[in-house]
């Protein structure tokens, strides 16, 4: 099979592919974002059920807007009841014209629709399903719920963030969403590399939990090799199994306006040393050397920061990165909608509505020469393509439009 | 040269069988390439004369580094084969050129510039071969004015913004345990690797594709630009509350436990439970009764009987009975239950692999499940230059 015969030049990957998209909040729809960027047509699946949600179509909050847009630009909206058969109906037949159909729901949702995968082969049998979950399908815990952040909690995450002497911590954003997008984006390319060989679909059952989970790095090895002796507690913002010192958050001028240092080789050290002003302290042999200077880090610490307090962050940056040394503003929102890297990358981008409001969004975080990919509008208008999905894609009648319409299918 | 498909006739199987792969990423890619050789792509890892400077990253094998000792190396490397090669050599450039001729991608994470310096930059590798997908990481891109910064992980997570809105108010900012920017940027990597695989299927045409750290994190942050774009104002660190108070990790009798009170129904559960326990102090009245309060100006109050009253239960009491009425609730797990998870075990996640040094490994599986595949791990990482007659014959 060839993938995408007909649409070579167009300079988007995707172009060709039809996913029906049943994901909400923010994995799901992240996941199938970074298909649509590169030209495939994604149809959301919304309910007049779950207008409110983050990220859904009324959005109760600015910031649920920006969620919105930003998870669903490009892509198209319809409505359908899936309590009612109608509607139901209506998704079968949009699982005959899909290559791709994704789900975020728990476990019983779709089979309550009979939608289940067994179903959705009978259907077609080249489709790739891509079911996401806290879990996974099978197991003991298959049937347990979970958001992003009690998924950082349960793999352990939380538990490992933060400094020795406080609580444990975590981002304020759920990093196991992102990572769940990223992973279900790219378990459906393979899916359609697999497919393009072999003609044969597959379903996907993506563990937000494994997903997650997969980027402790060594733990379970270091754990299963050292027992009682592996690092599994806080080390704050020191790399666990060393590796360099300063290493850390300095404290600047400002209101809570912080920079990170990273130090690992003596040349680097030497560097440092040299834009700080060659202090008389950082000649005393418990910072000669690397390893000496991580033993003595909380004393390098204070008096690192007893010269960063003294300028701004930026200028901290600059001035170490002039020499070298890895050195970066620990960046707020609004510092990143200033930065003049990102805008260099063209990373935020204005594009508009469906009322013609102009929105910013995020673009793929990745620059492919001759794929660039493609995003031009935002989130789409609830049930804003119901024509195009239901006359052009299903051909149906605009009587049988009509009868779905008064029974329901579309509330 | 010859094709995936002619390859993965010999060695059917995962979605990359068939697929080759020169990998010279260091730290910024390693997952990328790891990923890659987990999916069934013959990942070639081109180590310096002497072997891979990742080779002394901790941990070790009884906390003694040496040859095979280095956990980090052996997690991130398996299933790759190793050749050694000085790539800065006019001899060692050439064979890399050649060896590119039948590779289908490349990874790298020099500085910008550095490959080009070595006649190994995409424009001159994809005059030979026109359907290479070449991958540059770098910690802010090819172009712009930071392009020629230096970034270590801690950098990047700072730079991207997820540093800011990471750890406690009262403390600095914090970084997510493990190199979470360098993966990000692995991850991004790969997901613009496949793209640009897929787009070869139909065309036969390769691509240069350019990676930055800081912008794939910025990506990965959630609500960090959305909450600035659309609020005008930069989201806050807050230990490990999640959107408001919504949803939170409390210290419990035995550690700590999240809950979450952003419907109705659990926020309801929870208070009638604490007035069970003569804990409520007076959230039964009704001017609590719309959970919206938790982030209003009774925060602190509600907060305070919500923390006194977690005392009184485990994390199992709490989990079993948010599951029970279907709210997320859940404990915050330590290492040493994560390697006993009956789930990542019943799933066949974690499998245990005899290391070549010593002891049997519990490794960890595929972040996802593709039908019908076995356990990633089909050889362990290689020693330096392990395959360098296999590979590199026939090529000098």
């Amino acid at each position: 099979m060839n993938p995408n015969n007909a649409h070579q030049q167009t300079g988007l990957a995707l172009r060709g592919i039809r996913v029906l998209d049943f994901t909400w909040i923010h994995a799901g729809p992240s996941a199938t974002r970074i298909l649509s960027d590169q030209g495939a047509e994604v149809i959301k699946v919304e309910s007049n059920n779950a207008l409110s949600v983050i990220g859904g179509p009324a959005s109760a909050t600015a910031r649920g807007l920006g969620q919105r847009h930003n998870w669903n630009a490009g892509k198209l909206s319809i409505s359908l009841n899936m309590k009612n058969p109608q509607g139901i109906d209506i998704a079968r037949r949009l699982v005959a014209v899909s290559d791709v159909v994704a789900e975020n729901f728990s476990g019983r949702v779709m089979p309550s629709w009979g939608l289940d995968y067994e179903s959705i082969r009978a259907i077609n049998p080249s489709l790739i399903m891509l079911s996401m979950s806290g879990f996974g399908r099978t197991g003991p815990w298959k049937d347990r719920v979970s958001y992003g952040q009690t998924l950082q909690a349960w793999s352990g995450f939380t538990e490992l963030t933060g400094f020795p002497d406080t609580d444990p911590s975590g981002p304020a954003s759920a990093y196991s969403d992102a990572v769940g997008g990223m992973a279900g984006a790219q378990a459906v390319l393979l899916a359609l590399m697999h497919r393009a060989r072999t003609g044969r679909g597959q379903w996907l059952d993506v563990s937000q939990f494994e997903s997650l989970t997969s980027l402790l790095e060594t733990l379970a090895l270091d754990m299963s090799a050292n027992g009682a002796n592996a690092v599994s507690s806080r080390t704050g913002n020191r790399l666990p199994y060393g590796g360099g010192a300063p290493h850390g958050a300095y404290r600047c001028q400002g209101e809570d306006r912080w920079v990170a240092i990273t130090v690992f080789t003596d040349e680097e050290w030497r560097d440092f040393v040299e834009v700080i002003g060659s202090p008389k302290w950082a000649e005393e042999t418990r910072f000669a050397t690397s390893d000496a200077r991580q033993h003595n880090a909380d004393a390098l610490d204070v008096l690192v920061e007893s010269w960063t307090g003294r300028h701004t962050a930026e200028d901290v940056m600059n001035r170490l990165q002039a020499v070298g040394v890895a050195a970066g503003v620990v960046q707020t929102g609004e510092d990143l909608s200033r930065d003049p890297q990102l805008k260099e990358q063209g990373f935020f981008r204005r594009v508009p509505d469906h009322r013609g409001e102009y929105r910013t969004i995020e673009s793929a975080p990745y620059k492919l020469s001759r794929t660039p990919g493609s995003v031009t509008r935002g989130a789409p208008e609830f049930a804003g393509d119901m024509t195009y999905v239901l006359r052009e894609l299903l051909g149906m009648s605009d009587d049988e439009v009509e009868d779905c319409a008064i029974n329901g299918a579309f509330d | 040269m010859t094709t995936p498909d002619e390859r993965s006739n010999l060695q059917p199987g995962r979605p990359l069988s068939g697929y080759r792969v020169l990998d010279l990423a260091g730290p910024m890619g390693v997952y990328c390439g790891k990923l890659m050789a987990d999916m069934g792509a013959d990942v070639i890892k081109v180590e310096p004369p002497g072997g891979d400077p990742m080779r002394d990253i901790g941990p070790f094998i009884d906390g003694r580094p040496g040859p095979g000792r280095s956990l980090y190396w052996l997690h991130f490397n398996t299933n790759k084969r190793s050749v050694t090669l000085d790539i800065d050599s006019s001899d060692g450039a050439a064979t890399l050129r050649k060896l590119a001729f039948d590779c289908d991608v490349l990874l790298e994470t020099g500085p910008p510039g550095y490959m080009d310096s070595l006649g190994l930059g995409y424009e001159s590798l994809a005059a030979d071969s026109p359907g290479l997908v070449y991958c540059s990481i770098t910690p802010f891109g090819q172009t712009g004015p930071y392009r020629d910064f230096k970034a270590s992980d801690l950098v990047g997570f700072a730079m991207g913004g997820y540093m800011y809105v990471t750890g406690w108010p009262h403390t600095p900012p914090t970084r997510l345990w493990g190199s979470q920017a360098y993966h990000t940027a692995s991850n991004r990597a790969y997901i613009a690797i496949l793209l640009a695989l897929y787009h070869r299927m139909a065309t036969g045409e390769g691509q240069y594709i350019d990676v930055a750290m800081q912008e794939a994190v910025a990506a990965t942050t959630e609500h960090v630009n959305t909450t600035y774009n659309y609020t005008g104002e930069s989201a806050m660190r807050c230990g490990f509350r999640h959107g408001g108070q919504f949803v939170a990790t409390w210290r419990c009798r035995d550690g700590y436990a999240s809950i979450t009170t952003n419907t109705r129904a659990a926020w309801d559960d929870l208070r009638a439970w604490m007035d069970r326990d003569g804990m409520a102090g007076d959230l039964m009245d009704a001017q609590y009764d719309d959970h919206f309060v938790l982030r209003g100006e009774h925060s602190a109050h509600i907060e305070g009987l919500i923390q006194a009253w977690a005392m009184l239960h485990t994390r199992q009491e709490i989990t079993e009975f948010g599951q029970s009425s279907h709210h997320p609730w859940g404990p915050a797990a330590t290492p040493d239950e994560i390697l006993e998870n009956e789930q990542l075990w019943g799933r066949g996640y974690f499998t245990e692999v005899e290391s070549p040094t010593g002891p049997s490994l519990v490794y960890p599986g595929d972040p996802y499940r593709l039908s019908g595949f076995p356990h990633p791990v089909r050889r362990t990482a290689p020693f330096p230059g392990e395959h360098n007659g296999e590979v590199l014959s026939g090529i000098r």
